[in-house]
């Protein structure tokens, strides 16, 4: 048999057009919001179809068979046309509009309306007879005929149609995608315009060709399979290294989970919006919440202990209005007792800054409050034992106070006995007597009441303290001892000071632990006149109080000037050494700092203290 | 000047304390005199005054003590009673040792304090008294001519007459007349009157 090379080359493009068409079809079918795979297709088959036709065409034997066919060859140019600038649009997000309108604009009109309206068709008006001519080794047919006018508005269309590829190729191209700008909009641009200029050499009846539309189509068509393969890979790409991330964060979730096991971390979210929270299921019954029970802000704060909720409900406040942070600690009921949780939230915001969510971690730091308040009560019990000491250091300068005032009291009363044994006493006298007698014995209920808050073992309560009054009482608890000692004593106190948050009993303590060894370090001095202590009060820098004490002894040698501070160091005889080193704890506890100094002047040295200035009232 | 009345004087650095004591004392019936500094009192003290100081132990600026030896310095001899707060041993030691008439302890008791104060007017007087009569026997004294208070030096150590007039190279007549002399302006009734006056007014013997 005598194989046909025309034949057998249409054949195998169109065979290869519905091959690949179907493929796209099953994927659409499969997928179907993958338009742009039904779109392919559909410029497939309409490229089998403009095969087909051409085919027909070239075994055409009359010119009414010729014109017939060529007028029907019109509907799957149209429909790939179409279908190819279609893609361009939805598959590349490329092209002007108005264009892409105007093509189809023209294309249906031209192929469509005015090709079956007109006589003859939009190419021809009249086949006038066929040309048979040699291709591929065989006698196809050509057409000879009279051109219509219209065929201007299908080379209208076809112009338009390559202005819209190349302004499509353009943008592509600027957008810094230069591989689909060169593989889909330069192969339609090429196969577009060879298969354009072919066309109009064979209808200007410059060239005696048969059609070869169908090849430049399958190009055009092949490029865009080419495009939606690439796509397919590029999609299993990003799926295998979404599963590879997906099993990273499965894995690191995983790890999360033992963390916070491990860590006793609590994992919760309040939905602000609509008051609820959520809370890893296994701690919800740590908390004494029901499993499915909606546990609201007062719900959750209902577990929290009395003691520490208002607080922990206006520190929420607070990061709501403010920062967006709230960071507390408190305790919380549960059946299992009461345990410590270190709290931290983060506020979330939505576009107009409404807080509508509120993230955070509990950890349980039971462990630590406990070692805390262990730790905080041997620091309370060796500070209450150096206290005792130093009380017992000052019983003479204690009970010297306490006689001045027993002194008047005696010497007054036995005075009015006397004016009352007169015949005629002198009741003014006497009256006068009674209320000096009065206001004396409140003298000496004040000294016994400080020496028992000095003496007393309780806990570390802070307020608000003005240092200047804390030096004045310590001057008047030390007021006899330093006039025994023949020590001359001066307070030297700015005035509009900051109050500082501080336990009292704590703060007189550190100061009298340093007037006293001010008053040590002095008894050698020779000269009485020499034994000056000098306690300063005035703001530090950076917000906060700081309390000097000077004195005038020989000073401390610069080696020992930190050594001072550390426990069981003693220059006394019978000193314990644990005076200085209570102070510092007691420092330390305030957030201040302690430390000593030799005078500028060589005379003497000073201890220094501050404590941070409390927030305003 | 033997009619003035004592005062007592009483320094205390604390005021109800000071009040008080004084008030006491004058509703017991004394004149008081209260200072409310060592200083002060210092100062204003008249050292013809009779009477005795109450004196606190531990003032600011100066001690009891430190008191003690300014008037001694300023040849005031008022007794002095010390008040303490505290018992402290060697201070009180070295009070009593400068001559201090007491040392009580604060909170006193009205029966010590007027007790002591009572014994320290009366010692003031009787050393006043005694400081008076050395005085006057002094002036006395004075009024002898050389003569005489070799004469009377001898008559004091026992010497005889003639034993006198040996060792004065003159005779035992003469002797005789000084001697008259000096019992008369000595205002002695004896020889034994003559030794105590010489004795007092520390005449030595020869």
């Amino acid at each position: 048999m005598h194989l046909s090379w025309v034949t057998a080359a249409w054949s195998a493009a169109i065979a290869a057009c519905v091959t690949i068409a179907l493929q796209h079809v099953w994927v659409w079918v499969k997928d179907r919001s993958a338009i742009d795979h039904l779109v392919t297709a559909a410029a497939m088959l309409g490229t089998a179809g403009v095969g087909v036709c051409e085919l027909l065409l070239m075994r055409a034997s009359t010119p009414e068979e010729f014109a017939f066919v060529l007028r029907w060859v019109q509907a799957p140019v149209a429909v790939t046309v179409v279908a190819l600038i279609v893609f361009v649009r939805s598959h590349l997000h490329a092209g002007r509009v108005w264009l892409f309108w105007a093509v189809i604009g023209t294309r249906v009109a031209a192929s469509l309306v005015v090709n079956f309206l007109v006589t003859g068709g939009v190419i021809y008006s009249e086949v006038v007879r066929l040309q048979p001519v040699t291709f591929l080794g065989e006698t196809v047919s050509t057409a000879e005929g009279i051109q219509s006018p219209w065929v201007l508005l299908g080379r209208l269309g076809t112009i338009l149609m390559l202005a819209y590829f190349i302004d499509a190729a353009i943008t592509i191209w600027r957008r810094g995608d230069r591989r689909r700008a060169v593989v889909v909009c330069g192969s339609m641009i090429i196969y577009g315009a060879v298969g354009v200029v072919h066309v109009a050499l064979i209808h200007s009846g410059r060239l005696r060709s048969p059609y070869l539309l169908t090849f430049a189509f399958l190009g055009i068509t092949a490029a865009m399979s080419y495009e939606l393969a690439a796509d397919v890979l590029r999609a299993r790409d990003l799926a295998e290294s979404l599963r590879v991330s997906e099993a990273k964060a499965r894995e690191s979730a995983e790890r999360l989970g033992l963390a916070i096991r491990a860590a006793s971390i609590v994992i919760w979210v309040w939905d602000i919006v609509k008051d609820e929270f959520w809370i890893s299921p296994e701690t919800r019954a740590l908390r004494g919440f029901e499993s499915s029970e909606r546990i609201t802000l007062d719900r959750y704060l209902d577990a929290v202990h009395p003691a520490d909720r208002e607080n922990a409900r206006e520190r929420i406040g607070v990061a709501l209005a403010g920062n967006g942070i709230f960071e507390n600690e408190y305790r919380f009921l549960g059946p299992g007792g009461e345990r410590w949780f270190s709290v931290k939230g983060i506020v979330e915001r939505d576009a107009g800054g409404r807080a509508v969510r509120m993230r955070g971690a509990s950890l349980d730091i039971t462990a630590r409050k406990a070692a805390e308040a262990q730790l905080l009560l041997q620091r309370e019990e060796l500070a209450h034992l150096s206290r005792v000491t130093m009380v017992g250091e000052l019983s003479g300068s204690l009970a010297h106070e306490l006689n001045q005032p027993l002194t008047a009291i005696l010497s007054n009363a036995q005075a009015a006995q006397r004016h009352l044994a007169h015949a005629a006493p002198d009741l003014g006298e006497v009256r006068e007597i009674l209320g000096d007698i009065v206001s004396e014995d409140k003298r000496a209920g004040e000294v016994i009441r400080r020496l028992r808050l000095l003496l007393r073992k309780g806990e570390v309560s802070h307020q608000r303290l003005d240092l200047s009054e804390v030096v004045a009482d310590v001057m008047k608890i030390t007021r006899s001892d330093l006039v025994s000692r023949g020590i001359t004593a001066s307070v030297n106190a700015a005035a509009d000071l900051p109050a500082v948050a501080g336990d009292r009993v704590q703060l007189q303590q550190v100061l009298l632990n340093l007037v006293v060894n001010g008053c040590d370090a002095m008894a050698g001095e020779p000269v009485a006149g020499e034994r000056r202590l000098t306690v300063r009060v005035g703001p530090e820098s950076a917000g906060a109080v700081r309390v000097s004490v000077e004195d005038h002894g020989p000073g401390i040698p610069a080696e020992r000037l930190t050594g001072v501070f550390e426990p069981f160091f003693t220059t006394k005889a019978q000193g314990l050494g644990l005076g200085l080193a209570v102070c510092r704890t007691i420092i330390d506890a305030h957030g201040g700092r302690i430390w000593a100094e030799n005078n500028r002047d060589g005379s003497g040295a000073s201890f220094h203290f501050t404590i941070p200035a409390a927030g305003p009232a | 000047m033997k009619d003035r009345a004592p005062t007592v004087f009483a320094v205390d650095d604390e005021p109800a304390t000071l009040k008080a004591i004084a008030r006491l004392l004058r509703a017991a019936g004394w004149t008081v005199a209260p200072y409310a500094s060592p200083a002060e009192f210092l100062e204003r003290v008249d050292p013809d005054a009779p009477g005795c100081l109450v004196l606190d132990m531990s003032m600011p600026g100066m001690t009891g003590l430190e008191v003690q030896l300014a008037l001694e310095a300023r040849g005031v001899a008022l007794p002095v009673v010390f008040l303490t707060g505290r018992a402290d041993v060697p201070s009180s030691v070295k009070a009593m040792k400068r001559g201090a008439a007491d040392f009580l302890t604060k909170p006193v008791d009205e029966r010590d304090l007027l007790a002591a104060i009572e014994r320290s007017v009366e010692k003031d007087a009787a050393a006043r008294r005694d400081r008076a009569e050395v005085a006057e026997i002094t002036e006395r004294l004075a009024t002898l001519t050389p003569r005489e208070r070799e004469v009377l030096a001898r008559v004091i150590s026992g010497k005889l007459n003639k034993q006198i007039a040996a060792d004065l190279g003159t005779v035992e007549k003469t002797v005789k007349v000084h001697r008259g002399r000096v019992m008369a302006k000595m205002n002695a009734s004896s020889v034994a009157d003559l030794v105590r006056l010489a004795e007092r007014a520390g005449v030595r013997r020869a």
